[in-house]
């Protein structure tokens, strides 16, 4: 295995994988507070040609947390699709990236070998593409899934309404909820982050949700975002729950700090099957952020993006039916401005869709990160080409509660009509009946929350 | 004549004009379009006006297109401009002097590296070290450090104002109160090392908080019984939204005051504090979770 690379004569070597996977990655901040990126940009070069020769099989063997010390890296290298895995081993990752950008590499090729890749690897090949690159392989990967209706279908955008409240009063949550389905919004899912993380309220909230969406017939599903073994004493208190919510981190002592396991998530997995409200047999709801695991100092040395993709490695276990990239909420000190959040959107749209997931992405910042309004409303764009699943929407992208900037009511349809998407097939239907949609323009009562009894 | 001109020539001729667009139509006066605003006091729609009871959330706003009206949009930027020229704005080096207050430096020592290294605003400059060690009160029951945190407007702004009240709350207790200090681009951990170095029982520091919309002088106080090095989250106490639309300095002083008296008879803070027997008195400062409602201000207002 060769771990160096000659640049005008100068050769730099490296010690490990783990430092050509960390010194490959474009600048993050992140990366800098962990003391893993790059010295400077050609040794960052280096590193990608080092990695260019590096073969998926040896991915596999050098993974940034060994088989030994983490239940994450054991969960991905047991169960492994061997076929597809065998398909590919070979392949070098500068290989596996031409491959991918082939044109007569299409979504359901990319679909037949993705149960054998590791998070590595897509990790590794996303460090050797460009931000188009990324948008060019992410449109062509195919994720459909299914809860009461369906996403990922070719020509579709979907949202997530988002109507948080800063002390949970239900009221203010459904008028919110109200204004964003007149906008055609919340076809994801309707779900809301509690102030108040508890069973009793969690179920008072996923009832109020349920009576709106079952009063107006709205195919959609609910929920609400509190820890995962709150929502299963919600379940067990009988709560109306359409899909189960919970946070990821791409090591095991990661996900400790976010409370949860691999058995946890299993038990929360088979209890959402036997008692959840939707039909499936996509039941379950992620999300993930570069930074999270260094943020809890639970990064074993290695850098952001490789991490992040293993939180994949760990939700395609349970099937999703939402996996999203929450990706400007942590703030600059691991994502420093504009491009930096840019690129981190597509990065992990392209690795969540290549491992199987129907990606979405809350392209968002905090006010204390160096992006514009201006900048994030592009990347919405560049998302929506990219053909990622979904995006969230709130009342002028302003999250009440959590104080930070996200995509609005009005972007979704905005996008929609500039990309030429649709929302999920079931609920397009439900916004022509309502009359806020006529086809693909907006209908009479577009904008009009008054439509929602 | 070459092929390529002739080829031209037949498309030309197919698409059936020498300019590709027919001439515009003449254009009528347009009318102004409906009045789309900001919700306010003064003018907002039904919807709006429901809303408001429960929510602080912009709804019923209505729409151009897909997209917002003018009055929407410059409200929607000033909100941002507010937050943003928090961040931005910097402690000056002698504000604390000026105040009479001792002058403190975390290791950071630029603004853009206060925003990228959390790690090093969580502790002290040598020279702030020894400014401590010469200045400041040691073995005191209660040590309050005025802060910039993430908004120095903040700090600036209703800062002293609520360091006075604090300190006199405490000293209407019969508390020892330490030296009164600022330190610059601080995060909350740094009550931990100041704490430890005067000796303090409780250290309590008031600080700047993240910006939200449309607020950027917001303060927040973290408490912390016994501060060390080392110390967590989940060992300290907290209270957000300090500022005249949320709880005003003299009211929060008292709030925290409680706080700090509940540390000094419990012996503990944070997850293990006990604060069931004064839930009714401190209200949201009794829950560990921040941030009560923001109440929404119209800021632009244009003369016609």
């Amino acid at each position: 295995m060769q771990l160096s690379a000659t640049i005008r004569g100068t050769t730099w070597r490296f010690e490990s994988v783990k430092e050509v996977l960390a010194k490959a990655n474009p600048p993050k901040s992140g990366d800098d507070l962990a003391g893993v990126s790059a010295r400077d940009a050609v040794e960052r070069v280096a590193a990608r040609a080092a990695l260019s020769q590096l073969t998926m099989s040896e991915l596999r063997e050098n993974p940034v947390v060994p088989y030994e010390a983490d239940e994450l890296t054991r969960l991905v290298d047991d169960t492994l699709d061997d076929q597809a895995f065998r398909a590919i081993k070979n392949l070098s990752v500068g290989q596996m990236r031409e491959w991918l950008l082939d044109t007569k590499t299409t979504g359901p090729v990319i679909r037949s070998i993705s149960a054998g890749l590791t998070p590595e690897m897509a990790a590794g090949v996303c460090k050797l593409m460009s931000n188009l690159d990324l948008m060019v392989v992410g449109a062509k990967c195919q994720v459909v899934v299914r809860a009461n209706n369906t996403l990922g279908l070719p020509g579709r955008m979907s949202s997530r309404l988002q109507p948080n409240h800063p002390t949970d009063d239900v009221q203010g949550i459904l008028f919110s909820m109200r204004e964003g389905l007149c906008y055609g919004c919340g076809d994801a899912v309707i779900g809301v982050n509690p102030a108040t993380d508890t069973a009793e309220s969690t179920a008072e909230i996923l009832k109020a949700l349920d009576e709106v969406t079952t009063r107006n017939r709205i195919p959609t599903q609910n929920c609400v975002l509190s820890h995962v073994t709150v929502q299963m004493k919600a379940l067990d208190l009988g709560a109306p729950m359409g899909l189960m919510f919970q946070s990821m981190s791409g090591s095991e002592t990661g996900n400790r700090a976010f409370g949860i396991s691999v058995k946890l998530m299993d038990e929360a997995w088979d209890k959402m099957k036997r008692l959840g409200t939707t039909r499936g047999p996509n039941v379950m709801y992620f999300e993930t952020g570069q930074g999270s695991a260094l943020s809890s100092a639970a990064h074993h040395g290695a850098d952001q993006v490789t991490l992040e993709a293993r939180c994949y490695g760990f939700a395609r276990r349970y099937k999703p039916f939402l996996v999203n990239t929450v990706v400007g909420f942590i703030g600059p000190e691991y994502l420093e401005n504009g491009p930096q959040i840019t690129r981190a959107a597509l990065e992990d749209h392209f690795m969540g869709k290549l491992l199987g997931l129907p990606m979405g992405c809350d392209a968002c910042f905090t006010y204390h990160a160096s992006m514009s309004q201006d900048e994030l409303e592009c990347l919405k764009v560049l998302l929506g080409a990219a053909g990622c699943t979904y995006l969230m929407s709130l009342p002028v992208g302003d999250d009440i509660m959590l104080n930070y900037q996200s995509t609005s009511f009005h972007d979704i349809p905005s996008v929609r009509m500039l990309i030429g998407k649709r929302p999920a097939p079931e609920f397009d239907a439900w916004l022509s009946e309502t009359g806020i949609m006529d086809g693909d323009v907006p209908g009479e009562r577009f904008g009009d929350p008054e439509v929602i009894r | 004549m070459s092929s390529t001109r002739a080829l031209m020539q037949v498309l030309r001729a197919r698409l059936g004009a020498a300019d590709p667009l027919p001439p515009p139509a003449p254009a009528p006066e347009i009318p102004p379009p409906p009045h789309y605003v900001f919700p306010s006091p003064q003018m907002m729609g039904r919807y709006a006006e429901k809303a408001s009871a429960h929510t602080t959330a912009l709804v019923g706003i209505g729409h151009v297109g897909t997209r917002y009206a003018t009055d929407v949009v410059l409200q929607f930027q000033a909100e941002l401009a507010v937050a943003h020229q928090a961040v931005a704005t910097v402690l000056p080096e002698d504000w604390a002097a000026s105040q009479g207050l001792i002058g403190l430096q975390s290791r950071v020592t630029s603004h853009r590296q206060f925003l990228l290294r959390p790690d090093l605003g969580r502790r002290l400059s040598d020279e702030s070290v020894k400014a401590l060690r010469d200045k400041a009160q040691k073995g005191v029951d209660v040590q309050p450090i005025l802060a910039d945190g993430l908004s120095a407007v903040a700090c600036m702004g209703s800062g002293m104002d609520l360091l006075r009240h604090f300190t006199a709350a405490c000293e209407a207790r019969g508390w020892k109160v330490g030296t009164p200090m600022c330190a610059r681009y601080a995060r909350v951990w740094l009550e931990d090392e100041i704490g430890q170095e005067v000796g303090a029982r409780v250290a309590a520091i008031l600080l700047g908080e993240r910006p939200g919309l449309g607020t950027g002088d917001g303060l927040s106080a973290y408490i912390v019984h016994e501060p060390r090095i080392g110390k967590t989250d989940s060992d300290r106490n907290m209270m957000s939204n300090i500022h005249a639309r949320g709880t005003p300095p003299a009211q929060a002083a008292q709030k925290l005051a409680m706080l700090v008296g509940a540390m000094l008879d419990q012996r503990t803070s944070g997850v293990g504090l006990d604060l069931s027997s004064l839930a009714a008195e401190l209200g949201d400062a009794a829950a560990r979770a921040p941030r009560a409602p923001q109440q929404r201000v119209r800021l632009v207002e244009v003369k016609r």
